[in-house]
């Protein structure tokens, strides 16, 4: 009775220490993890029961496991040298009544089983938290692993911190979903062979919030010709250009003046401050300047004896 | 095809020069020019005076099959002047023969 009374915690103690031994080789930086898992547990954090409630039941059991492992490991670390001390003699002590033994083999077996069970169980962890583990990981990021954390914290995992947070603050922006900026398209006409017209030039200047003046700049600064607000305020630009010419060079304008270059809103304001201009974003408050439009090199095209004529 | 004296590019000269005149921006502006009719003319502005643009320029007129010349500007420098739409051309042509940058074409234009 003495020696069953002496067998039975020492055998405890083993199958902890084996699972102990366990988490040791499998997982080296787990510890480290639970620890800071626990930490707003502590402090009455309401995230860790949550988890246990959206575990799916095998994750559930498995976070238990790797719970209650995590707090054997805290005695057992204690009891280490003892329990090392008393594996031998209970060995020893093996001879000693058939029962004993039975249950001895049995324990040892079940302990066995116990373990490859948890060795896999943990793989399996291991192997869900990096694979699957989004959602699970995700929360524990979010909520635990970031408040105690005393570790040096990868680069993925910051970046992946910083796109949950940016998920749930706007879920519109992120997941591709850019915010649908729609225009009417350009109405461009022929006018004759030479001229093109841009008939709802000032409409669209309306919508962009932009000077048409600034847009006109722009224009023909790009197309590299001359043109001019007619009375109709349509625009008149020299040179034949078709409607997909100038909407390309429309969708250039309001990449580079009309949407933030920080969260691409086109809610924004372009002022003009000692000479450069500069992009105010109302969504976010970004504020940066942008390219002076300048035309550029331009080739005579003309006749030249007429430019001759002109200047001299 | 390679061209004995573009090879010979020496990038810390190309800073020094960059910063002592300021037309070399470092973009290399790639226009489209409409002319009478369908006619167009592509002109390349900025490209450093390091380079030889007699040479470039007969090159291009080679391989694009089409003339050219370089033109002289008080403001913008030297101009590479081509006939026709070849800014496709040009910019894969600059970018292959490692003269330019992607990143530092910056093409104008319809």
């Amino acid at each position: 009775m003495d020696d069953d009374m002496i067998f039975d915690p020492s055998l405890k103690k083993k199958k902890k220490k084996k699972t102990g031994f366990d988490i040791d080789s499998t997982l080296a930086g787990e510890q480290n993890e639970t620890t800071s898992i626990e930490a707003p547990a502590e402090s009455g954090d309401v995230d860790v029961p949550e988890d246990d409630n959206l575990d799916l039941d095998n994750f559930g059991k498995k976070k238990k496991k790797k719970k209650k492992t995590f707090f054997n490991l805290e005695e057992i670390e204690s009891a280490l040298p003892e329990t090392k001390d008393e594996k031998p003699p209970a060995e020893e002590a093996e001879p000693h009544g058939e029962k004993v033994i039975d249950d001895l083999d049995l324990d040892i077996d079940f302990s066995k089983t116990k373990k490859k069970k948890k060795k896999k169980n943990i793989d399996e962890l291991v192997i869900e938290d990096d694979v699957k583990g989004d959602d699970q990981e995700k929360e524990d990021d979010m909520h635990g692993d970031w408040v105690g954390g005393d570790r040096d914290y990868t680069y993925d995992e910051l970046l992946e911190r910083v796109f949950d947070i940016m998920r749930e603050k706007n879920p519109s922006m992120v997941s591709g979903k850019k915010q649908k900026f729609i225009m009417r398209p350009p109405q461009v006409v022929r006018i004759g062979t030479k001229k093109t017209s841009f008939a709802n030039f000032t409409e669209i200047c309306k919508t962009l919030h932009r000077q048409p003046k600034h847009l006109l700049d722009f224009l023909l600064a790009e197309l590299g010709t001359s043109g001019s607000v007619d009375g109709n305020s349509q625009l008149i630009i020299k040179g034949r250009f078709q409607q997909k010419q100038i909407e390309n060079v429309l969708r250039r304008y309001i990449k580079e003046y009309v949407t933030c270059h920080t969260c691409r809103s086109p809610d924004t304001i372009l002022q003009k401050d000692t000479r450069l201009f500069f992009l105010q974003c109302e969504t976010c408050g970004s504020r940066c300047s942008v390219a002076s439009i300048k035309s550029g090199f331009q080739a005579v095209t003309g006749k030249r004896a007429a430019m001759r004529a002109k200047t001299a | 095809m390679s061209i004995q004296n573009l090879n010979t590019f020496d990038p810390f000269a190309d800073a020094i020069k960059s910063s002592e005149d300021d037309v070399q921006d470092g973009l290399v502006h790639v226009r489209i020019q409409q002319r009478n009719g369908r006619k167009t003319l592509t002109t390349v502005q900025g490209l450093s005076s390091e380079y030889d643009l007699k040479k470039i320029v007969r090159a291009c007129k080679k391989e694009f099959a089409c003339n050219g010349t370089v033109v002289e500007h008080p403001e913008y420098g030297e101009v590479l002047q081509l006939q026709g739409d070849q800014r496709e051309n040009i910019c894969q042509w600059l970018t292959k023969s490692g003269l330019v940058k992607p990143e530092q074409l910056k093409v104008h234009g319809f």
